[in-house]
């Protein structure tokens, strides 16, 4: 019991409250709503990946049976973005890839729908399309959007040129001088990865209504203020007028960190004035998923025999498919991965977002930080086969350090990494080896490092002490699966107020009733909900502290909370239940409300040396130590995880138990990523596995149980020293699989994902290192240049 | 045509297509909502049903061949309040994330755990290829339903 | 009501004969219909119209005898598993009955509908039915038809108007296995699959015979493989060996999962899977 809260009564294993619904099919997600009376919406979309739109004609699909309503880019001419207003609700005049929407049907069941949606008349010009990045940078190449020059630049500073959507620079220190260094091994590699699609459960779904005169949309979403943003903006109505209400979500990945069909089921209400129901088919969830991008890297460092890094430039490709997306924004992390964990004398790191025909990628888990992570771990490797230094050895030398200082110049606080190394050695040598299990097959082992980072940003709360004691926590969070907000939020406001967690009744998404927040995702939601959370909590109690005093005749420094009590200090029994006070409070003043926002507050970096970077330096670093072991069957490509293991930065661990569960299900996920899950793009621009049949993510026996431990006690802003740590346990899990797999094999493993056939070409074949020759080796050619008066300024 | 089924214990209706597959009549004709249609290829397990007791995929059965059978779906084995074991040793390995797999789960689940009690930890991960979980890892899933031949174990 | 939602155009009949006079009409026979309820999926129209043959009693006979096992078309995977699970001859398909798919499909999915698939590659049991020499029955209205597995697959794209019945394996003096490669442990539809049998004897290699499925669109015997080993004494090393020398006889087909060559490749790994399980079974025997 303490008045300023001790962080430890927030402690504890807290159940899931969703959990029995779960498990009795009683939740109701989006895509169990629709219901009786509701229209039911389909999609008409391109099957080819570029052309020109020459007619739209909808008249005898609007005929047909049961059909309410059919709207196409005539109703929604706007565009939105990330960074770049490029991309529109339907095509309009271009079709920019595969699956685009081009119309779409509300009609009376699915099935009358999608048959209008397939009978109305397009007619198409096709062109020539770019489907890769070789291709789309090639100086011949035809633009993916020939208008990007007038488009709205919703935040400045990237550097832009045709199919390249965003440039993202580092320059610190200075690096020719690093490389001409004559005591130094330089070390080049190239690495590439396929997308990663998430395949929630739950597709995204919506269903719109016009409720006196406003626009109400139940969605499956993990941003419903972006959701509400957007969907005003492309409708052309003022923002007031949407209402977002988000029930249980069926997963997001970061699938749903963005708006997608939202506007369409509401454009389609508008028309109809009825309740309009819109899900993606999962083989329309797959074609249009907003993967993980493809991604192709360069790595060059200059290296000291003793495992100094004196200069390090890399140049990373991001595909973000036919419209800028999430990638915009997601170069900036390259800094913040490739550019991070290591101590680096000097750096150069250009990372492209480039336009292709494809479709668009988005945010996923860890988004760019996983194959950075693989790329640099591979690249870590070979250096330490190049100077002939143990691995774990060159990275314990390597790493960060208590004040050590980042790509962009920021400062990296404690001494995080070594020790968390060091726990890992301690966890290998307390497990001992299972090279015995991998029988007559090639065995290999990694241990490595990566970093990642809590997207802080705006977040609001509203706690509401109820005069029966209990309280309510209003926030525009979403329960995505992860059990924040049945889990992490009621133990925070529990902890801060003196009561229960049970007796936290925690109110989803609405819009209407909850302040603007980010969106849960970039393992934001403990953090900067949390925070939020405990000033609305001290708001509270600077309300309910001075009543109880007064009731208990002492002064509020005298005062504890706990287990649903206001006592005295030292004097147990004594004082009042918290009930009692709301009661005698809301009696005296109103009842008891408190309110708290939360932002981060923002790191200082050096001065010029990040351009086109939406975040310079990063609030809460987040660092993780992965170890794997592998057996390869060398007849078939085949490769088996023989154990893993785990140690997590995780600030403080509010709920153990949640996150064993966060660790299993992220590494899983890595492990999908790594070895099975492969997105590739036909001839026509579509992704070719468009099922479960063709989309391999890991089965029950393909995984192993992670042993992990979590690292508490480094630095956090975060409310009472916690990080996010539903996001991170995918960071390394490609890296560590592929140093294993290279130390099993002795190929060099550039590429993932490691799918048996790709290892036993690997196996069978003396293929040259991978090279991507439109990536330049001189760093400098893999730059915009910049116009010679700003070059002069 | 009206198909007529036996559904948790009661006759139920729908003028559907005889080849309907199952779940749109359970879901969208019968408005329960608790079978996922998630692949609709069998692969994912979420639309699992008991007919007759056997764990079947919802979504690749035609509603005709469920005529004159028992039909049971996640609302039919048991909630809040009386969760059967397998629900309940779910429930209490903290194992739910997202939540979208597990009627399937159970369902496969129950009917295998009630078969095989003391199945070996392999034996449980082979009998779940047909249900898949993007979430959890399923380790924890695993560890759950272990606990409870261990559960009965200690109290027989 | 438009014909094609009327009732008569999905048929539930008790015989065979009930079954022949059903089809016509654009019904397809339909099963345990788990692959044409995902024709969705495959960019087809769904299912409209339809004979389901799940009523049909003879259909779903096991018979165990001295020289052979009959089995009925509409036999399922599972239940074919337990049924022959006390054959050590037919361990092979056993196996393959039992790995296939996962076990809800496995519950449903029928031995008649995995051998007329022909889109199917992927299917377990027709290359260990090849190569255990079974034999088919397919029923039209004006008769039956007996044909080995190897005219049947040749014929089964072709075939139209009647119904596989049931399928009959020899028995004898001999062990049979099957060795299939998912991408992952299982779940998934193998990229390759050897099936192969031969005869116990004391020192050589006898009646050998071998057939890869889902390495091509039809499953086929290695014949080539099965000539080289025949009469031989059975060392591993050499029968990897022959079968790596002679994957040429083979094109792998290019799949979204797996390019050709990779099906090829993986061959005569699969190959000393199944001598080696051969020849466990063969030191096993009592």
């Amino acid at each position: 019991m303490s008045r300023t809260a001790d962080p430890a009564a927030a402690v504890m294993d807290l159940p899931r409250r969703d959990a029995p619904d779960k498990l009795a099919g009683r939740t109701r997600y989006t895509v169990d709503m629709a219901g009786p009376g509701t229209l039911h919406a389909a999609i008409r979309r391109a099957d080819i990946p570029r052309g020109r739109i020459i007619r739209v004609e909808s008249g005898v699909a609007r005929q047909m049976p049961g059909v309410r309503a059919i709207v196409t880019a005539q109703d929604a001419p706007g565009t939105h973005g990330i960074g770049i207003s490029d991309h529109p609700l339907f095509a309009g005049k271009e079709i920019r890839y595969n699956g685009e929407p081009i119309a779409a049907v509300a009609a009376d069941t699915l099935e009358q729908a999608r048959a209008a949606a397939a009978a109305i008349i397009v007619e198409v010009e096709a062109l020539p399309p770019v489907l890769t990045m070789a291709e789309a940078l090639s100086p011949s190449a035809p633009l993916v959007h020939e208008g990007w020059k007038d488009y709205g630049v919703l935040f400045e500073g990237g550097a832009r040129k045709g199919n390249i959507a965003w440039e993202a620079k580092v320059v610190r220190g200075d690096t020719d001088a690093a490389f001409a260094r004559p005591d130094v091994t330089i070390v080049e590699g190239c690495y590439e990865v396929g997308r990663q699609s998430h395949m929630p459960f739950e597709p995204r779904a919506a269903i719109a209504t016009f409720e006196d005169g406003r626009l109400h949309l139940v969605t499956s979403t993990q941003v419903p203020w972006t959701v509400r943003a957007v969907t005003s903006s492309l409708l052309g109505i003022p923002s007031s007028q949407v209402r977002i209400t988000v029930p249980p979500v069926g997963a997001g990945f970061g699938l749903k960190f963005d708006c997608t069909i939202e506007p369409v089921a509401a454009l389609l209400a508008w028309k109809t004035g009825r309740r309009v129901s819109l899900a993606n088919s999962r083989q329309e969830e797959m074609a249009t998923c907003l993967c993980r991008e493809n991604a192709q890297i360069r790595i060059r460092s200059a290296v000291t025999t003793e495992g100094e890094i004196v200069g390090r430039e890399a140049t990373v490709l991001m595909d973000c498919g036919a419209y800028g997306g999430e990638q915009i924004f997601l170069t900036t992390m390259t800094a913040h991965t490739l550019g991070s964990n290591y101590r680096l004398g000097s750096v150069r790191l250009s990372t492209r977002a480039i336009y292709t025909n494809t479709p668009p990628n988005g945010a996923f888990r860890a988004c760019n930080g996983v194959y950075n992570t693989f790329a640099l771990e591979r690249h870590t490797d070979e250096i330490c086969a190049a100077i002939g230094m143990d691995p774990v050895e060159f990275r314990r030398r390597a790493v960060f350090r208590d004040g050590s200082i980042g790509s962009t110049g920021q400062v990296f606080e404690g001494e995080v990494l070594v020790p968390m190394i060091e726990r890992m050695e301690a966890l290998k040598q307390k497990s001992g080896s299972r090279e015995a299990e991998a029988g007559g097959r090639l065995y290999g082992r990694a241990t490595t490092v990566g970093s990642w980072f809590v997207f802080v940003g705006p977040s609001a709360a509203t706690v509401n002490l109820n005069a029966d004691g209990s309280a309510t926590l209003v926030t525009s969070g979403v329960e995505i699966g992860s059990g924040t907000m049945v889990q992490a939020l009621p133990q925070i406001v529990a902890g801060q107020l003196g009561i229960r967690p049970q007796d936290v009744v925690v109110k989803a998404a609405d819009t209407d009733a909850a302040g603007y927040d980010v969106g849960v995702g970039g393992g934001r939601t403990t953090v900067s909900l949390g925070a939020a959370s405990v000033k609305a909590c001290e708001d509270v109690l600077s309300k309910l502290l001075p009543v109880a005093a007064e009731m208990l005749q002492t002064s509020q420094d005298n005062l504890v909370l706990g287990k649903g009590r206001i006592e005295i200090a030292g004097r147990k029994g004594s004082g009042a239940t918290i009930a009692s006070v709301a009661q005698r409070a809301q009696a005296l003043h109103g009842p008891v409300t408190g309110s708290g926002s939360f932002t981060g507050q923002g790191v200082p970096s050096m001065a010029g040396c990040a351009m086109g970077h939406f975040i310079n330096a990063i609030d809460i670093p987040i660092f993780a130590v992965h170890d794997c072991e592998v057996a390869v069957d060398p007849d078939t490509g085949h490769v088996e995880i023989l154990s893993y293991k785990v140690v997590q930065d995780v600030g403080r661990a509010l709920n153990p138990r949640a996150i064993h569960g966060q660790i299993q299900g992220g590494v899983v996920q890595g492990l999908g990523y790594a070895l099975h899950e492969d997105v590739t793009i036909d001839a026509k621009g579509r992704i070719a596995q468009d099922s479960f049949e063709t989309y391999r993510i890991p089965l029950a026996q393909d995984v192993v149980p992670v042993e992990f431990e979590l690292f508490e006690g480094a630095p956090s802003i975060g409310p009472l020293g916690v990080k996010g740590a539903g996001e991170v346990p995918i960071l390394n899990v490609g890296a560590a699989v592929a140093c294993a797999v290279a130390n099993a094999t002795g190929k060099p493993v550039s590429r993932l994902p490691l799918t048996p056939p790709r290892v036993l070409g690997l196996l069978v074949s003396d293929e040259p290192p991978l090279d991507h020759p439109h990536i330049g080796k001189d760093w400098s050619s893999n730059v915009i240049a910049l116009p010679q008066s700003v070059r002069a300024g | 045509m009206t198909m007529r089924l036996f559904i948790n214990g009661e006759e139920r209706s729908a003028a559907v297509h005889p080849l309907t597959p199952l779940v749109d009549v359970i879901r969208d004709e019968l408005l329960l909502t608790g079978t996922k249609s998630v692949c609709r290829e069998g692969f994912c397990g979420a639309c699992t049903v008991h007919i007759d007791g056997v764990p079947t995929m919802s979504c690749l059965l035609p509603v005709i061949a469920a005529e004159g059978k028992a039909v049971t779906t996640i609302e039919g084995v048991g909630g809040p309040g009386n969760m059967n074991a397998v629900q309940h040793a779910l429930e209490e390995h903290d194992v739910v994330q997202c939540g979208m797999c597990f009627p399937g789960m159970v369902m496969s689940m129950t009917a295998y755990m009630e078969r095989r009690p003391a199945a070996p930890r392999a034996d449980i991960k082979a009998a779940m290829s047909g249900n898949i979980c993007r979430c959890t890892g399923y380790e924890r899933i695993i560890d759950a339903l272990l606990s409870i031949a261990a559960k009965e174990d200690t109290t027989a | 009501m438009t014909e094609a939602n009327s009732g008569s155009d999905v048929l539930r009949p008790i015989t065979i004969a009930g079954a022949l006079d059903a089809l016509g009409g654009g019904r397809q026979i339909m099963a345990g219909a788990t692959w044409l309820m995902r024709a969705p999926v495959r960019g087809e129209a769904p299912p409209k119209a339809a004979v389901l043959i799940g009523s049909i009693p003879e259909l779903q006979q096991i018979s165990i005898g001295q020289d052979q096992v009959t089995l009925g078309a509409g036999v399922t995977h599972t239940k074919l598993a337990e049924a022959l699970a006390g054959v050590p001859a037919l361990k092979g398909l056993v196996t393959a009955a039992s790995r296939a798919a996962n076990p809800p499909i496995r519950a449903v999915a029928t031995l008649g509908g995995n051998l007329c698939t022909a889109a199917f590659a992927a299917g377990d049991l027709s290359p260990q039915l090849l190569a255990l020499d079974a034999r088919v029955t397919y029923a039209t209205k004006d008769g039956t038809q007996d044909m080995d597995m190897s005219q049947f697959l040749a014929a089964r794209g072709n075939l139209s108007g009647g119904l596989l019945t049931r399928v009959r394996i020899p028995l004898g003096n001999f062990r049979s296995a099957h060795a299939r490669l998912p991408l992952r442990k299982a779940g998934d539809y193998p990229v390759a699959i050897v099936s192969a049998r031969m005869d116990q004897n004391e020192s050589l290699m006898r009646r050998v015979r071998i057939a890869v499925g889902s390495v091509e669109a039809t499953p086929r015997r290695w014949s080539g493989l099965e000539a080289a080993l025949e009469g031989q004494p059975y060392d591993l090393k050499a029968i990897a060996d022959s079968a790596g020398s002679l994957t040429n006889e083979f094109t792998g087909r290019d799949g979204v999962e797996a390019d050709g060559w990779y099906r090829t490749k993986v061959l005569p790994a699969l190959v000393r899977q199944v001598f080696e399980d051969l020849s466990m079974q063969f030191a096993e025997r009592p």
